[in-house]
């Protein structure tokens, strides 16, 4: 993790069926940083509600990230679309209180590419 | 008639949410805006008291749920959705399944039996304790008393040595000295875990559990504290790592010592006795495939009570290739062979994960059976293992109240106690000493397959040509 990252608290809602393995493959990353990163799996990215994202900043995460699958692979057929238009509306909430719209931030995976969830969180707060 | 044994359950909710076998993904774009909403319609008013567990992010949608589909039927453009949790697929391992941990949350949180309403939909034989069937011929119809009623079914055991015969001198005075016995109510003890996370709330939601139960519960000779103190008649103290060091006052002031076995075990026996006569003493190894020669000899030069240990899967050491309850079979008939079977007592532990599995061990020759990673799951513990790799509890099992952990584990014993008075019931044996060993009131899958099949395709069988 580079310095400028120390001590920020991290929380990723990730859909499951990006890494059928997730449960061990994280574990690695929990060790390592202990409570200063959570992990939320959800079993179809288009399950997350504005509620569970502004609960996570409530709870202190100073950056929250949304893992999608990518376009036309959800397994719910649009789940991913839905996630993208619940974290635009919850953007625009927490920009009207005055916090940075980028405190959420959505990551859709490319298709054809597999991945782990060690390694995409190793990526993102690389 | 003597005082029945009852273990009082008190419902203690769990400090997390469960992980549910399935999960509500409900889309509410598209929504049709009907007059009457399906989501009105729940029987069980789930979308009426919705709220977010912020610790975890669940929704109550999916912990509250009753699985009836009537919603996800019902609305008609098809925006609710129910999907297996892929969390509760990930819980535990092969051995201990997802529906296992699931079920044992359950009896920890009311203490009360599982019920399967739909049906057995199978398989009928399994691995390991799912390859033998138990005898429930007189389930024909209820005792008019009812097993939990007037009918008395005794669970009680008796740990140490017992005497084949006593002798009287001429005048008709007993010479020969009954060596000591420890009684418990039901055939479980609670045994060290293999794994768990630090925090001593967790032995002391044991010991105090056992105090409540009226059992035992082992603890390693290195946890033992100053405030396990008040718990000293309810320890079995594993001396696993100098018997020397313990004080002879601590020595006299326990029931039971447990040794692991060495070369020069029953020396250590006989210097314990001599300090206090009054003790008994376990003597504990792991299961493998000389089991059986070692538990003859230590039965035969004194052993009161023999713990043969398997690992959380019910295995022995690597090279032995039988399951705990094939092992203790086996050890059980060649004391009996050897005629030591009824002066020792055998506890086996490993791999014990339901109520059944007690009976189950008890059938095959255990005379009462150690409960471990039960215990752990009866606390919320997932099976992650996640403590092994020194990475923090997801349920925060270094933290718990001991008094709310003991109250799970006792609803947990208590529901296993009332099956096991039900397998008995069925098997019409009220007497839990009487179904050691009754392995003719069980059937075993492996062996009724080969005696079924063993034949087949061999040539001259047919027509005994």
């Amino acid at each position: 993790m580079k310095k400028t990252n120390a001590g920020k608290k991290y929380a990723i809602f990730f859909c499951q069926q990006i890494d059928k393995n997730q449960d061990v493959n994280r574990r690695s990353i929990e060790k390592e940083f202990g409570p200063q990163i959570r992990f939320f799996p959800i079993p179809c990215s288009g399950r997350i509600e504005p509620l569970h994202l502004m609960r996570a900043i409530e709870s202190g995460a100073d950056k929250v990230y949304v893992v999608t699958c990518p376009e036309g692979a959800c397994r719910y057929r649009e789940g991913n679309i839905r996630a993208r238009k619940r974290l635009l509306y919850t953007q625009n909430l927490i920009e009207e209180i005055g916090l940075e719209r980028g405190m959420l931030e959505l990551i859709r995976l490319k298709a054809g590419n597999n991945y782990t969830v060690d390694k995409l969180t190793r990526e993102l707060l690389g | 008639m003597a005082h029945k044994y009852h273990i009082l359950t008190s419902p203690t909710p769990a400090r997390f949410k469960p992980i549910t076998k399935a999960g509500i993904i409900a889309w509410e774009e598209g929504c049709l805006k009907c007059a009457r909403c399906v989501k009105k319609d729940c029987v069980y008013k789930v979308y009426e008291k919705r709220s977010l567990d912020s610790r975890q992010m669940l929704d109550s949608l999916d912990t509250a749920c009753m699985d009836c589909f009537r919603c996800v039927q019902n609305c008609p453009n098809r925006l609710i959705q129910k999907s297996i949790n892929p969390l509760y697929k990930a819980l535990g391992d092969n051995y201990w399944t997802p529906e296992i941990i699931e079920n044992i949350w359950n009896q920890a949180e009311n203490g009360r039996v599982p019920v399967s309403g739909g049906g057995y939909h199978g398989p009928f034989s399994g691995p390991g304790f799912d390859a033998m069937w138990t005898d429930m011929s007189e389930i024909v119809r209820p005792t008019r008393d009812g097993i939990h009623g007037r009918e008395y079914i005794s669970t009680t055991v008796d740990l140490g040595r017992k005497l084949m015969s006593l002798e009287f001198d001429s005048g008709g005075k007993l010479i020969s000295s009954p060596p000591p016995l420890v009684e418990i109510p039901l055939p479980v003890i609670f045994d060290v875990l293999p794994w768990s996370p630090g925090g001593k709330g967790i032995n002391l939601a044991f010991l105090e559990a056992a105090r409540n139960t009226r059992t035992f519960a082992v603890i390693h000779q290195a946890d033992f504290m100053t405030d396990m103190d008040e718990y000293v008649p309810n320890i079995i103290l594993f001396a696993d790592d100098d018997v020397l060091k313990l004080s002879k006052e601590m020595i006299r002031r326990l029931k039971i010592i447990e040794l692991p076995d060495s070369g020069n075990v029953m020396a250590i026996q006989e210097h314990l006795k001599k300090i206090n006569p009054a003790l008994v003493i376990f003597i504990r190894f792991r299961l493998s495939r000389n089991a059986s020669v070692r538990a003859a000899a230590l039965a035969k030069e004194g052993a009161e009570v023999i713990h043969l240990t398997a690992n959380e899967n019910g295995m022995g050491k690597a090279e032995d290739p039988l399951f705990i309850k094939d092992r203790i079979r086996q050890i059980h008939s060649h004391l009996i062979e050897a005629g030591l079977r009824d002066e020792v007592t055998l506890i086996g532990s490993g791999g014990v994960a339901m109520a059944e599995h007690v009976a189950k061990l008890v059938i095959c020759g255990a005379d009462a059976v150690a409960v471990d990673i039960p215990l752990l799951v009866a606390m919320e513990c997932r099976v992650c293992r996640r403590c092994t790799e020194g990475i923090s509890c997801p349920v925060d099992l270094e933290n718990i109240d001991y008094a709310w952990g003991a109250s799970r584990i006792r609803n947990l014993i208590s529901g296993w106690h009332n099956q096991l008075l039900e397998v008995m019931g069925a098997m019409g044996i009220r007497e839990i000493r009487r179904m050691r060993g009754e392995m003719g009131r069980a059937m075993f899958f492996e062996e009724l397959e080969k005696e079924i099949f063993s034949g087949m395709g061999i040539k001259g069988l047919i027509n005994g040509k």
